[in-house]
């Protein structure tokens, strides 16, 4: 195994690490919340005291929407995110690693089965975590528990799915807060070309009353995705 | 013109305010700080049914000259159609509610006199708690679901042998060579189905289906020197009819494993890691339910599937049977017979405490269980190495066969 020789913060945002390896290579990592736990097939490096896990570009969006050099990364040590789609916790387990112990992240997922594996493997273990199982498309039925947030964070892949984002923050993001969205074109209209649709539910956002700050194309890391962040006035 | 009061929900209870956001009234549901009445709420509200608990509440703290402002439309309806007085509008995300929602911390501190941290400890523990429950709800009502596609998936294997062996005795009329040299039933239905008649059989076009160089030589050999009839496209078709569905139903059969696989994922996560979805599965099967799994002893459990050997041994003193259908697994089929027994036992025990743990936990733990499950095997695979010395065969009690039938002290 080729070993790590530096360790450094990332320069833009604070909460995430650049692992530099021998043979040159960089990855990010972030400080394992829960040591000793691993959630996907990521590899724990002991640095100091603490414990730092890659993260893998090809598997987590928000990776690679940080390779692919977005500038705003409203996630950082100790906000709130309100998370939908939260599916087996790859993406969740990092953002939980960068918000740290003084953070939280209220984490939505639909499908029964892979809220299962989100229980198990990342929410029991991390306490900043409020795992819930319901629909991202009516958010009355979880306004009880989720508070206000500094981020919504949606990775929900379906039609319309800007129309639900949007929804959501409307009830649950502060004013001066980030929409960060991904989006699978393929999801959501196979019919048009990916372009289409980014560009209708970026215009969504926007009717919607958000400020589209940044978008960016996630290949090679991901076909057919485009990452956006927004910002509600 | 009327006031606005806003109805705001926290896990912990309800609470109301007015428009600038002042308390005024407010119910804790539940003093003694229990997760699981708080989970239970959550999941009243969720299901938009308003517990009674808070009606009274919102019936004893609202006067009529204020309309109550609401976030979600099923908990509006439920409070109109039961306190016929009250106006209620459905305001999702309103600035009050919004309001409320950033100052979650003052607003619990205030209502209920709790301490921010103590009450995201609970909260926590509630959503953790309420998602395993509806983890669970969904999965419950599947394993009868389950058991019927691993009997579905019997029934497929013993029909694919049945058509199999129909099928080369038919087609072997024309071609027996072919019987001895493709052991595999799917590849010989592919030849008499894709191929047909013999002399259609070449290299290229078996290698087309897939198979290997040295078999399909094999193959093209035995076809041009077979002692077989000549087979009419007439006659072939008859065979042909009964080959394709025989191809059909291995694909039924793949698509059958896929589906028990996926859906033990959901049922039973913890049998399924420790013995395999079929197997799993069956044991579900034999039971009548995961639930009735779960509460059979570890003991039943390791015969489940022999019943006829356990009951012959109840009543006649035969020997009793080492196990049942976990026969299946290799741990126990691929050991020495002498070890079979005392694997069977340490199998069916954790078996036991899997099947629990996924009828009434829903965690994770089928690692743990197949670790400690190793370590056993191992040390048994170590004591007891060599087969144990031939004892004098002991006859069997001799109890006098008195018909069949229920007998008393016996079940089933």
């Amino acid at each position: 195994m080729i070993r790590p020789v530096k360790v450094v913060e990332h320069e833009k945002f604070p909460g995430i690490y650049v692992v530099e390896y021998e043979d040159g290579t960089k990855k990010l990592a972030t400080v394992n919340l829960a040591p000793g736990v691993k959630v996907y097939d990521e590899t724990l490096i002991q640095h100091g005291d603490k414990e730092l896990r890659t993260w893998n570009p090809y598997r987590s969006k928000l990776a690679g929407a940080i390779h692919k050099g977005i500038t705003i990364n409203p996630i950082k040590p100790g906000v709130k995110v309100l998370y939908l789609g939260v599916a087996s916790g790859t993406t969740p387990s990092h953002v939980s690693d960068i918000i740290g112990p003084k953070g939280v992240l209220f984490g939505v997922e639909f499908a029964p089965r892979v809220m299962r594996e989100f229980i198990e493997k990342v929410a029991v273990h991390r306490e900043n975590v409020v795992p819930l199982l319901a629909d991202a498309r009516f958010p009355t039925k979880y306004a009880h528990v989720v508070e206000l947030v500094d981020v919504v964070y949606a990775d929900i892949a379906q039609p319309f799915q800007a129309k639900y984002v949007a929804d959501n923050a409307d009830m649950f993001l502060k004013s001066g807060g980030y929409i960060m969205m991904a989006i699978k074109a393929m999801s959501i209209d196979v019919t048009a070309t990916p372009s289409e649709t980014y560009k209708r539910e970026i215009t969504h956002l926007e009717e919607r009353g958000y400020k589209v700050k940044e978008v960016k194309h996630l290949e090679p890391y991901d076909e057919a995705h485009a990452f956006v962040v927004a910002q509600k006035p | 013109m009327q006031m606005n009061v806003y109805l705001h929900f926290t896990p912990l209870g309800p609470v109301l305010v007015n428009e600038e956001g002042q308390i005024l009234a407010s119910d804790m549901i539940t003093q003694d700080k229990d997760p699981e009445k708080i989970a239970r709420f959550m999941y009243e509200l969720e299901t938009g049914n308003v517990p009674e608990r808070v009606l009274g509440f919102l019936a004893s703290s609202l006067s009529k000259e204020y309309t109550l402002a609401v976030e979600d439309e099923e908990v509006a309806r439920k409070i109109s159609q039961s306190l016929k007085e009250v106006k209620v509008t459905v305001q999702p995300g309103s600035k009050v509610h919004r309001a409320l929602r950033e100052q979650q911390q003052a607003i619990v501190e205030k209502a209920f006199g709790i301490s921010y941290s103590d009450y995201y400890r609970l909260v926590r523990e509630a959503t953790i708690l309420l998602a395993r429950w509806k983890v669970k709800e969904v999965a419950e009502k599947r394993d009868l679901y389950v058991a019927q596609a691993v009997n579905a998936l019997d029934d497929v294997n013993k029909t694919i042998n049945l058509f199999a062996s129909r099928v080369r005795e038919w087609y072997g009329l024309h071609f027996p060579e072919l019987n001895d040299i493709v052991e595999d039933h799917e590849d010989y239905f592919k030849i008499v189905s894709k191929l047909g008649s013999r002399s259609n059989i070449s290299l290229e076009k078996l290698k087309e289906l897939g198979f290997k160089d040295d078999l399909a030589q094999k193959i093209v050999k035995a076809a041009s020197n077979s002692m077989g009839a000549e087979l009419t496209e007439f006659d072939l078709n008859a065979i042909r009819l009964l080959s394709d569905a025989g191809l059909q139903l291995y694909s039924i059969r793949r698509n059958l494993e896929k589906y028990i696989d996926e859906a033990m994922y959901d049922v039973a996560p913890n049998i399924r890691g420790l013995v395999g979805p079929t197997l799993g599965a069956r044991l579900i099967s034999l039971a009548g339910g995961l639930e009735k799994l779960a509460r059979l002893p570890a003991s039943t459990i390791q015969v489940l599937g022999a019943e006829k050997a356990l009951f012959r041994a109840l009543r006649f003193g035969a020997r009793p049977p080492k196990h049942g259908v976990i026969f299946q697994h290799p741990y126990i089929h691929k050991s020495p017979k002498w070890q079979r027994g005392k694997i069977a036992r340490a199998l069916a025990g954790k078996l036991a405490i899997a099947a629990r743990i996924d009828a009434f936990t829903g965690e994770y733990k089928a690692d743990e269980l197949r670790e400690d499950l190793e370590k056993r095997i191992e040390e048994i695979k170590t004591l007891y190495a060599k087969p144990p010395a031939k004892q004098a065969k002991k006859e069997p009690a001799q109890k006098k066969f008195r018909g069949h039938g229920k007998r008393k002290g016996e079940s089933k």
